[in-house]
């Protein structure tokens, strides 16, 4: 049983309905024991930084998680807001800690002559291809105005150029994390959810 | 390299889906599940649905009926019609929207752009810029009697900062006989948000032009889909001929 954390941002639905598709278990919920007892753990989210963490703290998720994912070594999946919640510190709006679990930190992008979101479908640079074997396409949908910059390199799944190259994706042991949408990127999208879970379920 | 987006507009009046000309008019065009359908099959880039008659006959969107057109697809999708509160948009994030898209709450109430903003983020808020050509410059379509230029409405918009502008020619609004340039390239001089332009293509040389002669990096389509043999995939492989990155699935 995965759980998708509920913490009350955002698409939650959508990354069950691709998990559905997959026929792979899953449950939305908060719930300390649910999660504890779950197989691997999900962290989707859209929305600010700072509220983010806001609302795991409301729901005691923090120390959870961390127990979870960084003591007993659970398989772990974040995607979006997600991934960028697993480091040390974000900006939006303003400086905020986050789980800290991978080094480095959340900044605005800083383009002159692109748009801000990035939004749409780009191509990625796979660096690390654990999860990324059973993708026919390198195209993946994207939306964000914030970018995670870790201070290892070699935490680096996948990048994305947009004036420069964006990390795309992070994998650290257990952890892994997509800043593009899976659940919205069609079968390039689920053929990573297969595999994660595939192993991780 | 970021590729254009190429987006279906399906436009609902409460019972089926409708096209209108010039935002008046509407002629029933068929089904919206059943169009959902078909472009996740096609692998389109994006969705956009909207209940364009939400607002002004003061109900809510059927989430029912929204639900089942977000289950077909595996792509994002963009919700819009009728928009009035946080509520709302909660309502529609939690079906599964990656969007929202809001045009009349954003005539009335600046405050609740900014609100919306800060509460679920930049990125899922979309604003409608329905512009029309008067004779003193463009400005913005509304039912309301308010009188505001595209300019200042923008203007507004980015303060809030809003994530995207879906930028609607009402002039050339099912005309399909070629996208409002001037009205394209006047706003997207203006800011460096995404924009989805809309409103005139009918057939490739209107895209190839939009293309070739302004930045537009997303079109939003209706009429062309609905009463000509063109898909979105052959927009893509017309733009291909002129060197535009396009994601061909």
């Amino acid at each position: 049983m995965v759980a998708i954390i509920d913490y009350g941002m955002g698409n939650v639905a959508s990354v069950q309905k691709a998990l559905n598709f997959l026929s792979i278990k899953s449950v939305i919920t908060y719930d300390h024991d649910v999660i504890r007892n779950s197989k691997s753990i999900l962290l989707p989210g859209v929305g600010s930084f700072f509220q983010g963490m806001q609302n795991l703290r409301e729901r005691n998720l923090i120390d959870l998680l961390k127990e979870q994912v960084i003591e007993k070594q659970k398989p772990f999946i974040g995607i979006c807001l997600g991934m960028q919640l697993i480091m040390e510190r974000g900006n939006e709006p303003e400086v905020c800690a986050g789980l800290g679990w991978i080094k480095g930190e959340v900044p605005k992008f800083e383009l002159l002559n692109l748009n801000v979101p990035h939004m749409g479908w780009n191509n990625i640079e796979i660096k690390n291809d654990t999860y990324y074997k059973n993708c026919k396409t390198k195209d993946f949908y994207f939306i964000h105005s914030y970018h995670v910059v870790p201070e290892n390199k070699e935490d680096i799944a996948a990048t994305v150029e947009y004036g420069f190259d964006v990390v795309a994706s992070l994998q650290k042991k257990n952890i892994f994390a997509t800043q593009f949408h899976p659940e919205k990127s069609q079968s390039a999208g689920l053929a990573i959810l297969k595999t994660f879970f595939e192993k991780n379920a | 390299m970021l590729k254009v987006r190429i987006i279906p507009i399906l436009t609902f009046n409460g019972f089926g889906l409708v096209k209108t000309k010039q935002f008046a008019n509407p002629r029933m065009v068929g089904n919206p599940v059943q169009a959902a359908k078909v472009y996740n099959f096609r692998g389109v880039d994006e969705l956009i649905f909207i209940d364009i008659f939400a607002s002004e006959q003061k109900r809510k969107i059927n989430l029912k009926l929204v639900a089942d057109v977000i289950k077909e697809c595996y792509m994002p999708v963009t919700i819009g019609g009728g928009i009035e509160s946080l509520d709302d948009i909660n309502n529609l994030l939690k079906i599964g929207a990656d969007k929202v898209v809001i045009k009349t709450r954003a005539l009335l109430d600046k405050q609740f752009i900014n609100d919306a903003v800060t509460f679920y983020g930049s990125q899922c808020i979309s604003i409608a810029v329905d512009a029309y050509l008067s004779s003193d410059g463009y400005k913005i379509f509304n039912k309301l009697n308010i009188d505001i230029t595209v300019d200042k409405f923008i203007d507004g918009m980015i303060e809030c900062n809003v994530g995207e502008l879906v930028l609607n020619s009402v002039d050339n609004d099912g005309i399909m006989n070629g996208f409002e340039m001037d009205l394209i390239s006047h706003v997207s001089k203006r800011t460096n948000l995404p924009i989805i332009v809309a409103g005139g293509g009918g057939d490739m040389t209107h895209y190839n032009r939009l293309f070739s002669e302004t930045n537009t990096k997303s079109v939003g389509s209706a009429s062309i889909f609905h009463f000509t043999k063109f898909t979105p995939l052959d927009i893509k492989n017309e733009l291909k001929t002129i060197g535009i990155p396009v994601r061909i699935t």
